[in-house]
């Protein structure tokens, strides 16, 4: 639980550019940026379980909004400034900091959950996109996919006390379990980052397959633009990671004792990501080279299924024994079921919509999908597929978030 | 069931999202760095560490501002059309919300974003646009080169020949409405198939089927198609290729990528000699099942549709039995009258998985002729990817056809290939193909034809 004392604690109150009495609107960003503190300490609680609640990316109302997951009232936004532009926002283990990234700003910002304010904001490098908690909540790296590098803050301090650089298109951080290490997948390259969290150091490179050598015909492909690595899943058990590799359209799986690729699997063309089943039994990547879904077994790391899908998949939600497959730009959620690995329909969401990504509740019931071009959340559940439309939750909704959800990620 | 709820835009976040204008941005900037060195300044006594943090501050400002010179663009929001629900009354006046005496009515608005969107995001999103209100054009070319070494049977003309065609199809793809698509398909063939030396019961090049005339272009296919009841209807009509709809199969069904002989392409059963004007109807509902319907003409000598005219229908089913992997199970039912009579043929196309790099393909069919026997085909093969391959999106396959007809002609038919991908745009495949023609009354005769072909996509 959240004691007032912390925040009295966390705050920070700064007044240096108050000093800068000129400009319009920045001027007034930065105040707000600054006051916080005070708003923290003395403000309402407004979310008193922060379980409770739907985090809302907002891109261009540069907002995280937060929505009762069970009413779909909205419960209130904190406003982070102008062309912030959030890309990613999650909730520290302990439901007591919202952090996101703004993708414009070159920026970090922490948001305190119970009053709904923003505590800091920290300068990091270009681009800051996803991100990740380490398990114990007390490090938050911030990945900056075009700086090449993580920004590593320090929650008890709220600064950035380390920028881990030599990464190339950092685009998502995994933490194992225990909090030793973290794995990045680099979307500019073929290999994985495996990082000393004890250190703040890129440990290890880890190849996960060879270039053809028949590229050389082909630099179009290979020497345009690159699709590595998106994204390191781990497996439920944080034994081994499952990283799809875009160019290559395989799956490596690598060993976390020992960083070493023991299993490369070959999927649908130009892989996004690997999304791993809750119960752990599958992996499942969204191959937008082919616009198919492909089910790999974990448990024998083999290629179960590769089932026909939708344009531009942007992710995949698991809730009531069924993968739902988010198609972008067709508007549809394309359903499989996972126990025979069949497709099992699709739903259609909207005309013209764009959708972009979702968040499961813990109970694997409701999908939270976001869908920008609307400025809507819909509310998909698993087992009926009755679909609900909260409207006007903000400008650009990019993302969802819930605590301890399975089913957290950005695309 | 589709519910709704809106929040009232009162309940939303309303606090002005003002753009900075590049005077404002550079304003600032001036201002803070001179606020930081006042700072600075009335702070000196403080020490070495606070004109340090003065520093640092001066160095981030300073990256804040290269950064915004080089990659942003700052001069105007971003906007967009959105349509939107309002409520008119009677007189014309425009609500947000329900108001007594007003209807609903769909309408169309622009709104102002503020993202700050980079240089290139900007050149992509207006390529994108122009991509999409033009007309794309594809190339599908291919070379195809074959011998023939007969090895039983008496002399042939066919015998140490060899045979050359050259295709190509451009295609053509418009978006002309919500969910309606038009598409046309001009091809081109120049060259010598081996099919005119060698008379066998099918073609031993899948791309004769299209040679008209030689050196002409020939209007291939060209129809519209729309999307109905939530896009699970799906209608073609114009001038049509059903076998672009019926028989499918996942890897034994294109001449272009898969096996080049025709039998391995299509089941001969479904009879369809030329495309026509037709219509397809496909029910898909993304569940597995699908079920089609379709009618073509197949003669360019007919002088009304009911002429020479095929009706299909065909049902499908994917499973994944044992857990093997995905499988597709068709069943179809043919009826024409292009022999004067109505004739009726029915036929299976199987593909299933069974490991993550092998599947496995069967089709049936039968058709009745104008002997007292049907008419008879059976294939079947496999793909193998991942397996005994040079490069990882290489693949190859085996099949055999038999087919045999009411007359007592029969054909048996084997080619396998090796597909090398060479680009993403080129393709080489090596094929060998093996045929011996059973003609009632004459002697077997068979040939090795092993061939070439070169593809270009794009």
């Amino acid at each position: 639980m959240h004691t007032r004392s912390k925040y009295f604690g966390s705050a920070t109150v700064v007044a240096v550019l108050s000093l800068c009495a000129v400009g319009g609107a920045p001027q007034a960003q930065q105040m707000q940026m600054r006051m916080p503190a005070a708003n923290a300490a003395s403000g309402e609680i407004k979310i008193p379980d922060p379980t409770k609640v739907v985090l809302i990316v907002n891109r261009d109302s540069n907002d995280i909004s937060f929505m009762d997951i069970d009413t779909y009232e909205m419960i209130g936004s904190v406003f982070l400034g102008n062309n912030v532009n959030p890309h990613m926002a999650m909730m520290s283990p302990d439901g007591r900091y919202v952090v996101t990234g703004g993708t414009s700003s070159n920026k970090a910002y922490i948001i305190d959950v119970p009053t709904l304010t923003l505590l800091k904001v920290i300068n990091v490098d270009f681009a800051p996109e996803h991100l990740a908690f380490s398990p114990d909540g007390r490090y938050y790296y911030q990945g900056n996919p075009s700086g090449d590098s993580i920004s590593v803050i320090d929650m008890v301090t709220q600064t950035e006390i380390r920028r881990i650089t030599g990464l190339v298109e950092p685009l998502n951080i995994t933490f194992t379990p225990d909090g030793t290490k973290a794995y990045v997948g680099n979307y500019g390259a073929h290999w994985v980052g495996v990082i000393d969290v004890t250190r703040h150091e890129l440990l290890k490179k880890i190849q996960v397959g060879e270039v053809p050598e028949i590229s050389r015909l082909d630099p179009d492909r290979y020497l345009g633009e690159i699709h590595g690595i998106s994204n390191a899943s781990i497996s439920n058990d944080g034994r081994y990671i499952y990283a799809a590799d875009g160019d290559l359209g395989i799956v490596a799986v690598i060993d976390t004792r020992d960083d070493r690729v023991i299993e490369t699997i070959r999927v649908g063309a130009d892989p996004w990501r690997a999304f791993m089943s809750h119960d752990g039994r599958y992996a499942v990547t969204i191959n937008n080279g082919d616009e198919t879904v492909s089910f790999i077994d974990t448990t024998t790391n083999e290629l179960a299924a590769q089932l026909a899908a939708g344009p531009d998949m942007t992710g995949v939600n698991f809730a009531a024994g069924k993968a739902f497959v988010i198609s972008a730009t067709s508007s549809f959620l394309y359903v499989y079921d996972m126990d025979n690995l069949t497709p099992a329909g699709r739903i259609k969401i909207g005309d013209q919509l764009q959708l972009e990504t979702a968040t499961t509740d813990t109970a694997d019931q409701k999908l939270f999908l976001a869908s920008s071009t609307d400025h809507s959340i819909y509310v998909i559940d698993g087992a009926t597929e009755a679909v609900t439309q909260v409207a006007n939750v903000g400008l650009y909704p990019w993302g969802t978030h819930i605590m301890d959800s399975r089913d957290n990620y950005c695309h | 069931m589709f519910t709704v709820r809106v929040v009232p835009s009162d309940r939303q976040d309303t606090r002005p999202n003002t753009p900075p204008t590049s005077r404002g941005w550079a304003l600032v900037v001036v201002g803070a760095v001179a606020g930081i060195v006042a700072h600075a300044s009335y702070a000196q006594p403080a020490g070495q560490a606070q004109q340090q943090d003065v520093q640092s501050r001066i160095d981030d400002l300073e990256a804040r501002m290269d950064e915004l010179e080089s990659t942003a663009v700052l001069s105007e929001p971003e906007t967009r059309v959105r349509r939107i629900e309002v409520w008119v009354d009677e007189n014309g006046t425009q609500y947000d919300q329900e108001m007594p005496g007003t209807e609903l009515v769909v309408t169309y608005q622009r709104e102002r974003v503020y993202r700050r969107q980079l240089v290139n995001e900007k050149i992509e999103a207006a390529i994108d646009d122009a991509a999409s209100n033009s007309v794309e054009v594809g190339v599908d070319a291919a070379i195809t080169l074959q011998h023939a070494l007969q090895d039983s049977g008496p002399e042939s003309i066919a015998d140490g020949n060899t045979y050359q065609l050259a295709s190509a199809d451009l295609f053509f793809t418009a978006g002309i409405a919500q969910y309606t698509v038009f598409f046309a398909d001009i091809v081109g063939l120049s060259g010598t198939p081996p099919d005119a030396e060698i008379q066998g019961l099918n073609l031993l090049n899948g791309y004769t089927a299209r040679l008209v005339n030689q050196n002409e272009l020939t209007l291939r296919e060209a129809w519209l198609m729309t999307e109905l009841l939530d896009q699970k209807l799906l209608l073609t009509a114009g001038r049509v290729d059903l076998t672009a709809f019926f028989d499918h199969n996942a890897v034994a069904n294109d001449e272009s990528s898969q096996f080049l002989s025709d039998p391995l392409v299509n089941n001969p059963m479904l009879g369809l000699s030329e495309n026509g004007a037709g219509l397809a109807a496909v029910f898909d509902p993304r569940n597995g099942f699908s079920a089609k319907f379709g009618y073509q003409q197949s003669s360019s000598s007919a002088t009304n549709l009911s002429d020479s005219l095929f009706y299909l229908a065909e049902v499908s089913q994917l499973f994944n039995p044992f857990g093997l992997g995905e499988g597709n199970y068709r069943v179809w039912y043919r009826k024409d009258n292009s022999s004067g009579v109505d004739r009726t043929g029915i036929g299976v196309s199987i593909d299933q998985r069974v490991s993550p790099g092998v599947v496995l393909f069967a089709r049936y069919g039968t058709a009745e002729a104008d002997t007292p026997d049907d008419d008879r085909f059976y294939s079947a093969g496999l793909e193998l990817h991942n397996a005994l391959t040079f490069n990882p999106d290489d693949y190859w396959g085996m099949g055999v056809a038999r087919t045999e007809l009411g007359t007592d002609d029969q054909e048996l038919l084997l080619e396998s290939y090796y597909k090398f991908q060479m680009t993403e745009k080129l393709t080489m495949t090596v094929h060998l193909t093996h045929v011996t023609e059973e003609p009632v009354g004459a002697e077997e005769t068979s040939y090795f034809v092993p061939g070439l072909r070169v593809q270009a996509s794009f």
